[in-house]
């Protein structure tokens, strides 16, 4: 039978708070290993759109790698590679998580941030280097301002995925949200309703996000130009989901 | 001729020629673009570039502040050798800093305006002399508000280029050229992007220009223009400087049979 009180329990009566605990190490392993994957990310397109190919190969050859083998192989790879290489170093499992999605991370962020680099109009920077600026000036001020418009709806995608990819964590056994239900859930037979909590939690983690990037979005853009172009696009998804309106619009 | 110095320039009367080019090369691959231009703008002096299109006149004036390197010959901008110096008799590009000095006392106008887009035009106009200049903020956002006045868009300053129309938007790009206190303009067609009723109000203020004694390079279409304000006319084609001299004589008597040809398609 279905032990309501349970997920009651976990949600609202646990003195200990354990996941309220664990959604926080969920939350803070996400944000750190994106906010890696979002400085790694520029460093690798930069490396990439270099004019140099001693630049240029080993980014493209740490792509080949990180995108093209999965995620929890290259943390199973870190976990039991790194005391074979380092036997004296004693990285713990948080670390070990951090790092492997971090580096995973910098990879697919970087094939956003070149994609929006590249889609700045290359007049800009012919504008800002005429006036005098030099590159990395150009790239700071003119550049990266405007790619950062067209990065940060992927960006928002990133991280909500991430915030669920991080229930990998749980192989190497961190206590984040998805290994917590298993723990306390096969303890005592009830891991189907503190997997219910977890989704809980999980679904409070991203609709939450959702609406800090809605409000990001916001702020990058200039004279909010573009939420009326939003809020245009998304009448019409609407109306091609109901079919309402279809044929009196404009 | 112009040769009286009317700027209030220390070095003013040491070289009156403010843009010289010798034997100037320049290949996109096989395509030789400028084929030995021997290119000359004295101080003061508005001159007008005409000629049919893909005859290199966009080059030229890209390679005057090297956004386009070169393949051979000189340009001295104010007798300062451009986007090279000389080590043991060859020419080794310049670095990058010496290079962004050098553009930064050209004013460059683009046919597209290219204004920065995440930022109003004030804004536009302040980005360069607050971040390459490094002058103070309070005084550079003053003399933008002159300037944006002097091009009539006083009223316009925090708009976002998209909110502008082609001519204001071209107004403002040299409004932008212009708070770098230039000692030279390039205009490469400024006006050919814009709706023919927009026209007038950046020619305008281009004229306002010349005859305040802004030395000028201006590339156009616009022959109205370039018989009215230019004190020099040069035509080029197929690479090639073909004729050049004041208005009344390429308009009026011009002895080259292209440049007939041509005049008489535009005119
Ligand atoms: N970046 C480039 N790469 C290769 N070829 C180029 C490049 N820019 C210009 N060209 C070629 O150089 C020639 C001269 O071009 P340019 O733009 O200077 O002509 P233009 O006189 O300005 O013509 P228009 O009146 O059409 O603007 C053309 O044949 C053009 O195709
Ligand atoms: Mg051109």
């Amino acid at each position: 039978m279905f032990r309501w009180d349970q997920v009651w329990y976990y949600l609202f009566q646990d003195p200990n708070l354990y996941f309220l605990q664990a959604a926080w190490i969920t939350l803070w392993i996400s944000v750190v290993a994106q906010a890696i994957g979002i400085v790694l990310g520029f460093i690798l397109a930069l490396m990439r759109t270099s004019k140099y190919v001693f630049l240029v190969w080993p980014a493209r050859a740490y792509l080949w790698f990180f995108r093209g083998s999965p995620l929890l192989v290259q943390v199973l790879l870190l976990w039991a590679g790194l005391p074979k290489i380092f036997p004296n170093a004693l990285l713990p499992a948080w670390a070990c998580i951090l790092v492997a999605f971090s580096l995973n991370e910098g990879a697919y962020m970087s094939e956003i941030i070149r994609a929006a680099l590249g889609s700045v109009d290359p007049g800009q920077m012919e504008a800002a280097k005429a006036l005098g600026m030099r590159n990395n000036l150009a790239m700071r001020r003119i550049v990266i301002p405007q790619a950062m418009r067209v990065i940060i709806p992927p960006l928002g995608n990133e991280f909500n995925n991430m915030l669920k990819t991080t229930s990998i964590a749980t192989v190497i056994g961190v206590e984040e949200l998805t290994g917590t239900a298993r723990d306390f859930g096969s303890q005592n037979f009830t891991i189907f309703e503190l997997l219910i909590v977890a989704t809980i939690y999980y679904l409070v983690l991203t609709t939450i996000w959702e609406f800090v990037q809605r409000w990001i979005e916001n702020r990058f853009d200039p004279d909010r130009a573009n939420v009326a172009i939003a809020a245009a696009q998304e009448k019409s998804t609407m109306k091609r989901l109901t079919g309402l309106g279809a044929q009196t619009a404009r | 001729m112009n040769t009286d110095v009317t700027t209030n320039d220390f070095e003013g009367s040491q070289n009156v020629e403010m843009v010289r080019t010798e034997q100037l090369v320049k290949r996109f691959g096989d395509n030789i673009v400028l084929n030995g231009i021997d290119f000359h703008v004295k101080r003061g002096q508005a001159v007008v570039v005409i000629g049919p299109s893909g005859s290199g006149k966009t080059t030229l004036l890209r390679c005057l502040n090297h956004l386009e390197k070169i393949d051979d010959g000189r340009i001295y901008i104010d007798g300062q050798l451009v986007g090279y110096r000389e080590e043991k008799g060859r020419l080794v590009e310049d670095s990058e800093a010496n290079i962004a000095r050098l553009r930064s006392q050209i004013g460059f106008v683009f046919q597209r305006f290219n204004l920065f887009a995440h930022k109003t035009a004030l804004e536009n106009i302040i980005e360069a002399p607050i971040h390459v200049l490094r002058q103070p903020k309070d005084q550079v956002v003053e003399r933008a508000r002159v300037l944006l006045d002097k091009v009539g868009l006083a009223d316009k300053e925090d708009a976002y280029p998209h909110r502008l129309s082609g001519g204001q938007q071209q107004r403002v790009a040299i409004a932008r050229a212009l708070a770098m206190n230039p000692k030279l303009m390039l205009f490469d067609e400024a006006t050919s992007a814009l709706d023919p009723e927009l026209v007038g109000e950046v020619l305008k203020v281009m004229r306002q220009l010349a005859e305040e004694g802004m030395t000028m390079v201006a590339v156009t279409h616009e022959m109205g223009f370039a018989r009215d304000v230019a004190d020099h006319v040069v035509f080029m084609d197929k690479a090639q400087i073909v004729e050049q001299g004041p208005p009344e004589q390429i308009f009026g008597e011009c002895e080259n049979e292209r440049t007939r040809n041509f005049l008489s398609r535009v005119l």
